[in-house]
């Protein structure tokens, strides 16, 4: 059995991979064996940071030949080696699963020896996890760049999910800091993985004459992931996401992790200050506007320009298009509903159900726990509109919206606040500046942020 | 002047009481209930005795009108609320006035009540799938104890059924002395109200790799203890190994 210092030296190399979803497999138990998928996805714990732990994330090995300037495991780097053999990590999956501690395994691992010997130690492990031990639980499983084309995708048809990373999203910052990765390393098997799940859908669709189900298949069930590293090298916000929606259409990943970055690693060619979180933050919401809510990525911002951080993208994106607005509650389109600040997925489709019962008011959408903070100056309700025109007094209402927010959850900007500097340095939030109408507004929303607008600060 | 329907905690009872209500043509004015009742002056009780084949006859009206208002139902039923019953039937009331599913009207606040309820149950079980915490007991068989909110021990079993096959394992809500049992193959619910449950040899090593793994996965620099809470709120904790040293 493995013991606790290795499990530490594993787990601390693979924590800062962000991936830790079990969601997008239906796969099913076999007679005799352990485990199954279920297809949402299943949290089983939560750490300190607030992130889910559904999976055993852990790496093979951590001793590594290539040299990432951001990585803690680089070769160049001083931190203790530990290695796992296949065995002992089936046995740690196996009861743990039984247990109930995980919904399955995360397997990562340095770039051991070579990448085709790691490769095969991966393939290994996932071998025997599912002939021998008859694991049917998730298994996600990190891609070693350069490993051999037939062995990844022997792997890959064991696995449910595989990710390989990009970690930083242009070529030149690659070149620079990740000098042994290339571009062709990472993008070409995911190419050659998406291929090959779509010949084999399309081959199930002529046998069978139905589409495959989402979720379904031999190969690779849960598609495609990969993560970028947000603030190590100087690409902005606008060429992330243009690269995110890129990688959705051509390559139909299932979803691009961003992970702000945080300085575990001194280096001249690095920044030595953690990026804050909000930037990570926007990057997200700006990734649901692209996969759930109808948005391009030149919609929310152009290749080139960073996301706002005073307010959310979505918010942005209204302000730039008064034409659009408002959006009559009771007639308008599903697409025009998914586009009003404020109003998510879940908002959008309890409106188009209950409106075909009655016609809302401001008071039933309140009731029906629709958040009109943000979306109030978006909307009407049958025809009867209840927010601002000046378009700079909405402005500062969503940035009030926004600060109401973040004052609940301050730990989650901990790390840097550039929503507070936003605040003092944007001239529509100054009072001096303000209309007589905007202070009116500002003295009247709850007092905490009235003051924080006073003094540039809360 | 309200006719209340008092039953006991069964849904064969509510729905017999369903059909009493209907049947003395009072639905307007009925009320169901299974807890103590504050009534108004001139409030009529009346005793409802479970009776299948009427309880059968509602239910099939209901699938009729929609075959999943049933679950929605059920659920509300598992709730631990006082007005469960009453939840419950004003539901039924406008299911049988419409004539059709009705879970999208939610500017009615009794269908908002009903569909909150409801949601409620589901939410705990896909909680409880993960926040659950089996142990290996010396005899081999895997012993789980909850505290949930709501009884919904039967809803847990199929999942855990279909996952550990061919293992015995015992899930036991220990505040309603209850516990789903299954063999590896069927499974059935009985009363138990205390477990004597014996760590199997290999138990403690893995409560502690576990321990150690849930602190080391953690980022120090980004503690956001308010996020951990709300995604799993701090009544689970009190069964799960990682949380018992570090409480906060």
């Amino acid at each position: 059995m493995i013991d606790e210092a290795r499990l530490k030296i594993l787990t601390d190399g693979a924590k800062y991979d962000v991936s830790c979803s079990s969601s997008g497999s239906r796969r099913k138990n076999t007679r005799d064996g352990l485990g199954n998928a279920s297809y949402g996805g299943i949290c089983h714990s939560f750490t300190q940071d607030g992130r889910c732990i559904s999976l055993l994330k852990l790496l093979m090995s951590n001793d590594c030949v290539f040299d990432c300037k951001y990585c803690p495991n680089r070769r160049s780097a001083d931190v203790a080696r530990a290695s796992v053999s296949p065995e002992e990590l089936c046995e740690l999956v196996m009861a743990f699963y039984q247990r109930n501690y995980i919904e399955g395994l995360f397997l990562s691992s340095a770039v051991y020896k070579s990448p085709d010997y790691t490769m095969e130690r991966l393939y290994e492990t996932l071998r025997l996890l599912r002939t021998k031990y008859k694991f049917n639980g998730y298994v996600h499983l990190k891609g070693i760049p350069h490993a051999d084309k037939l062995l990844t995708e022997r792997a890959a048809a064991l696995a449910d999910r595989m990710s390989y990373n990009v970690e930083l999203p242009s070529e030149q910052s690659l070149k620079l800091l990740a000098p042994q990765k290339t571009k062709e390393s990472v993008f070409k098997p995911m190419q050659t993985l998406a291929l090959t799940k779509r010949e084999l859908a399309l081959e199930h669709k002529k046998r069978t004459g139905k589409e495959e189900r989402q979720g379904t298949g031999r190969f690779l069930p849960a598609g495609q992931t990969t993560q970028m590293i947000v603030g190590a090298s100087p690409e902005t916000d606008g060429t992330i996401l243009k690269l995110s929606e890129f990688l959705y259409r051509k390559y139909d990943l299932k979803r691009v992790y961003f992970s702000a970055y945080i300085p575990v690693v001194r280096d001249p060619l690095l920044p030595n200050e953690t990026t804050g979180l909000l930037r990570e933050h926007r990057l997200y919401q700006a990734d649901w506007l692209l996969r759930f809510y109808g948005f391009e990525a030149d919609e929310i911002a152009p290749e080139g320009e960073n996301l706002p951080m005073e307010y959310d993208p979505k918010c942005a994106w209204a302000l730039r298009h008064p034409e659009f607005f408002p959006v009559e509650i009771n007639t308008a389109p599903l697409e025009r509903l998914l586009r009003i600040p404020g109003v998510g997925t879940k908002g959008a489709y309890k409106i188009m159900a209950a409106r075909k019962y009655t016609k809302l008011t401001f008071d039933d959408l309140k009731k029906m726990r629709i958040v009109l903070k943000r979306a109030r100056y978006f909307i009407t309700c049958n025809g009867k509109f209840n927010g601002i025109e000046n378009p700079a007094a909405i402005r500062v209402g969503l940035i009030a919206a926004e600060r109401s927010d973040s004052a609940k959850q301050l730990n989650f900007f901990d790390g840097g606040f550039p929503a507070l500097s936003a605040l003092s340095e944007s001239p529509a939030l100054s009072l001096l500046t303000a209309t007589e109408r905007e202070k009116r507004f500002l003295l009247s929303s709850t007092p905490e942020i009235a003051r924080s607008a006073l003094t540039g600060q809360l | 002047m309200r006719r209340i329907y008092q039953i006991d905690q069964t849904p064969c009872a509510f729905f017999t009481a369903v059909f009493s209500a209907y049947a003395d043509k009072c639905e307007q004015s009925a009320a169901i209930t299974s807890t103590a009742f504050q009534s108004a002056f001139g409030d009529e009780f009346i005793s409802v005795y479970p009776d299948e084949k009427k309880a059968a006859r509602v239910v099939k009206k209901l699938r009729a009108i929609d075959k999943n208002c049933l679950y929605e139902l059920d659920c509300i039923l598992r709730t631990p609320e006082p007005d469960k019953e009453q939840t419950a039937f004003l539901y039924i009331r406008r299911l049988i006035e419409k004539n059709a599913p009705v879970r999208g009207m939610l500017a009615f606040p009794e269908i908002r009540r009903a569909v909150d309820l409801s949601a409620r149950v589901g939410t705990e079980r896909h909680r409880l799938t993960g926040f659950l915490r089996f142990h290996e007991t010396s005899s081999g068989i895997y012993y789980a104890a909850c505290t949930p909110d709501n009884e919904l021990i039967d809803l847990l079993m199929p999942h855990f059924c279909a996952r550990f096959k061919n293992t015995p394992f015992v899930i036991h809500d220990v505040k309603r002395e209850i516990a789903g049992v299954s063999d590896g193959k069927s499974w059935l619910l009985a009363p138990a109200k205390r477990a004597d449950v014996v760590f199997s040899a290999r138990e403690d090593g893995f409560l502690t790799l576990w321990t150690e793994y849930y602190r080391t996965v953690a980022i120090p620099e980004r503690k956001n203890t308010r996020q951990m809470k709300n995604y799993m709120p701090v009544r689970y904790w009190a069964f799960m190994p990682e949380k018992q040293s570090d409480r906060i």
